[in-house]
């Protein structure tokens, strides 16, 4: 387990230092204030969107980055979690985030019950487990279509007043404040939970367990030896990294109002990975970055390129990851990590004063935020 | 510790809510040019009425100057991408009436039309986002020949919530049949109900006791058909004798269901079925099998039946258009017509003849007659006029298919067919046209 990097400064910070430290988020806050009141309502539900594969990635963070298993297959426990959501509220009329609760459960058992063989496989071969899991949950959506709705869709709906009856109507999230538009509510409601969710996450990281998931991912012989249960830890870190994702995909229900098939194919599973990659595996924030990257990439950037090369966006995007994991293989925070920490150590070699950096490589995962 | 940050958080998040709030609302004129209109007609009660129906009604977005701005919805890539060429004819439509003026509207004016395609690759969970694109951003009046049922139904409540109308379906799902309900979606094609009632009524004329083997393609399309010949065969000798439903995503082809339904007994095939799916089934029957075989509308195209090898000899339709393929009708003015300013627009001839590229030709002249009965140029005002249509016709309608439409009662435009048989490349008329006026919905299965 890698040490924090602790330097002298940290311990008697300036307060240029601080503010530092301190405007990135402030400047984030703003923006992510002002965005839903800059764009059309479209643009806030895909941010919406990109917000519910944050959520996802963190989960997957957890299980890939901190615990060191690999899972190509949590694009069907987001699916699991949507459609759970989806078959509450239109068939039981659970209310609606009675029913992400509820996704978040059924997620953890489901996560459990995939992880059972990564007690026996690991590396590779668990990532070949999940991916079959991916693979087969579209089939299996088409299979159940008296539940599911097959490829004709899920549209989840509650009985709603249009045009003088009762019908069935497509959910939605009312805004109760006077000055916000549903889509605005919506999107507030939404960074509200994925805060809290990436800040519990960091709470857990930080904490005893979050220190037990790193030890049996860097050595599982010596975290053994030290008395932490691997197979429980490895098997509550599945569960737990599902449920999270199954908070991402009900989210993603309720951002949508039906859900499809198609939304749910192996490409998702590893939009995900993309995403907790390049924001950089084993930091916090790295997977909202991620997300956000990859939002911004197939809902902004391709749509303004050509017709005629916007088949072949995924082939961009994988000449993007080789270029970025080439520069930092850290993804975006890593990245950012040796920046940081080139400049300080010419600052401080400047200066002549003050420890260097040492410890190991910022480029490489560590386990602080 | 955790608990702070948390509350540090939220409270940060909501301050800035409030601020963010504070700040003033979304600038709603960035999008469009729109101003709010109230209803326009006022002598007699039009089917709708924006004052009551709709919120917000933005009534001329998209009309700038003397350009309107039209949005449409296709698959340009995908398994399904032989449908881009309707797209293609619709295109051809605007770019002949641009060169030659514009689309006349009521207020005298001619207008330009700016058409703004976008790629959904048939697939319902990619078109919400980019339809709210072409609404919110691009600013379009209206939707012109969107591709799909399930696509088109995956936007229905937000159009018509949003009072956006969604023109010339290209589709002919019974769903669109409910314009009390979704008054701002029209079909710009004959309800699958009808046409296979219309195949129903004539195997009675000629055989009436036939037993027929069904080919279904197992979702809201071919799930149509059959619930519509169930309900036309009660009450008369004509019996099912064996179905088979096919799932066009399952990667399968028909070979196994076709040589099932062959050892059924039945003297009748119905082939319900679209894309290159519906061809290859007619090349999969087997030479001990002869039955009388009737073929989807979508699947009557020239382009279409090139792939059956040589099968289509012989196969019955229901026809509800001009062939631009069939030498009997190259002499119709309406072809002659299409031929010409679709190629000058720049349509090949392969296009042309495809029977394909003239169902979107339809499409754009269904919405040009659309504006050019309005009464101002207004989205209700055109939804209005296509509801309260009168004996009239556009694009390559057969000249006997009369249409007729009310918003309340009607909601089909196009509802006639004659039956057809396939002779060496051409369609030989085997029972006159039947316009089925206002009977649509009375079609539909359950």
């Amino acid at each position: 387990m890698s040490a924090t990097v602790t330097t002298g400064a940290s311990s008697r910070r300036s307060p240029s230092d601080w503010a530092l430290k301190v405007a990135p988020w402030v400047l984030l806050f703003v923006i992510l204030a002002i965005v839903p009141f800059q764009f059309p309502s479209f643009r806030v539900e895909q941010i919406c969107f990109w917000m519910t594969l944050a959520i996802a990635a963190c989960g997957l963070n957890l299980l890939t980055g901190y615990n060191g298993q690999i899972s190509v297959g949590h694009g069907a426990l987001f699916g699991i979690g949507a459609y759970t959501t989806g078959i509450l509220i239109t068939e039981f009329g659970v209310p609606l985030f009675g029913a992400t609760v509820a996704s978040a459960v059924v997620c953890f058992a489901a996560g459990i019950l995939i992880g059972l063989p990564a007690l026996r496989i690991k590396g590779l071969y668990l990532a070949l487990v999940t991916l079959a899991v991916a693979t087969l949950f579209p089939l299996f959506l088409e299979q159940f279509s008296a539940i599911t709705g097959g490829s004709g869709g899920l549209q989840i709906t509650s009985p709603q007043l249009y045009r003088g009856e009762m019908r069935e109507r497509p959910i939605r999230l009312e805004s109760p404040v006077a000055g916000l538009e549903n889509d605005q509510w919506k999107y507030f409601v939404f960074l509200g939970i994925t805060v809290v969710i990436f800040i519990l996450s960091r709470n857990l990281i930080k904490s005893r367990v979050g220190r037990s998931l790193v030890a049996v991912r860097d050595n599982e012989v010596a975290a053994e030896s030290s008395g932490i249960p691997v197979s429980q830890v490895k098997i509550v870190t599945f569960g737990l990294s599902a449920a999270i994702a199954g908070i991402g995909g009900s989210l993603f229900a309720l951002d949508q109002g039906q859900l499809y098939p198609s939304s749910f194919t192996i490409v998702l599973s590893i939009y995900i990975l993309v995403a907790v990659v390049v924001g950089g595996a084993a930091s916090i924030i790295g997977p909202a970055i991620g997300a956000v990257f990859y939002g911004l990439f197939s809902d902004v950037i391709v749509q303004q390129m050509p017709d005629r090369i916007q088949p072949a966006r995924a082939v961009i995007l994988g000449v993007l990851l080789i270029l970025l994991m080439l520069l930092a293989p850290g993804g975006i925070v890593g990245g950012f990590r040796t920046l940081q920490a080139k400049w300080s150590a010419r600052r401080s070699s400047a200066h002549n004063s003050g420890p260097s950096v040492t410890g190991p490589s910022a480029t490489g995962p560590e386990a602080t935020a | 510790m955790k608990k702070t940050s948390i509350q540090v958080s939220a409270a940060l998040l909501l301050g800035f809510a409030l601020i963010g709030g504070a700040c003033g609302g979304r600038d709603d004129s960035s999008s469009s040019e729109s101003t709010e209109t109230t209803a326009s007609d006022s002598t007699e009660a039009a089917f709708i009425d924006p004052a009551a129906d709709c919120t917000d009604y933005k009534g001329t977005q998209g009309v700038t100057g003397d350009t309107i701005k039209i949005g449409t919805v296709r698959p340009e890539s995908g398994s399904y991408a032989i449908y881009d060429n309707v797209t293609k004819g619709l295109e051809a439509y605007f770019k002949s009436a641009n060169a030659a003026g514009g689309l006349p509207a009521a207020d005298g004016k001619k207008y330009q039309v700016e058409l703004i395609k976008k790629n959904d690759e048939y697939d319902p969970a990619k078109t919400p986002a980019l339809v709210k694109q072409l609404v919110e951003e691009d600013g379009v009046f209206a939707l012109v020949g969107n591709i799909g049922t399930e696509t088109n139904k995956s936007v229905r409540d937000y159009l018509n919530e949003n009072c956006v109308p969604n023109i010339a379906l290209a589709t002919g799902s019974t769903q669109w049949g409910d314009a009390n309900a979704y008054p701002w979606y029209i079909s710009g094609l004959p309800s699958y109900a009808t046409e296979a009632n219309a195949w129903i009524s004539y195997l009675e004329e000629v055989n009436p006791t036939a037993k027929i083997a069904l080919l279904y393609q197992d979702d809201d399309f071919g799930q149509s058909y059959k619930a519509a010949i169930e309900k036309a065969i009660e009450g008369t000798k004509i019996t099912l004798v064996g179905e088979e439903g096919f799932n066009p995503l399952a990667g399968s082809t028909t070979e196994a269901s076709v040589a099932k339904l062959s050892q059924s007994g039945a003297d009748t095939f119905i082939v319900g079925v679209g894309g290159t799916a519906c061809p290859l089934t007619l090349s999969f029957v087997p030479t001990t099998w002869t039955p009388m075989t009737m073929i989807s509308v979508t699947c009557a195209s020239k382009t279409a039946l090139a792939l059956a090898g040589g099968k289509d000899q012989g196969v019955y339709m229901a026809q509800p258009t001009l062939d631009p393929a069939d030498p009997a009708d190259q002499t119709n003015p309406k072809v002659v017509e299409f031929a010409t300013q679709g190629a000058a627009a720049g349509l090949d001839e392969a296009q042309i003849q495809g029977g394909i590229a003239s169902v979107g030709w339809g499409f754009g002249s269904m919405f040009a007659m659309g504006l050019e009965n309005a009464t101002t140029v207004d989205r209700a005002a055109v939804m209005n006029a296509l509801y309260s249509l009168q004996d009239t016709t556009f694009g390559l309608l057969r000249d006997e298919v009369t249409v007729n439409t009310d918003g309340a009662k009607d909601p089909w435009a196009v509802e006639g067919f004659r039956i057809v048989q396939r002779e060496n490349g051409a369609w030989v008329e085997k029972a006159p046209v039947t316009n089925e006026e206002g009977k649509s919905n009375s079609f539909a299965g359950q």
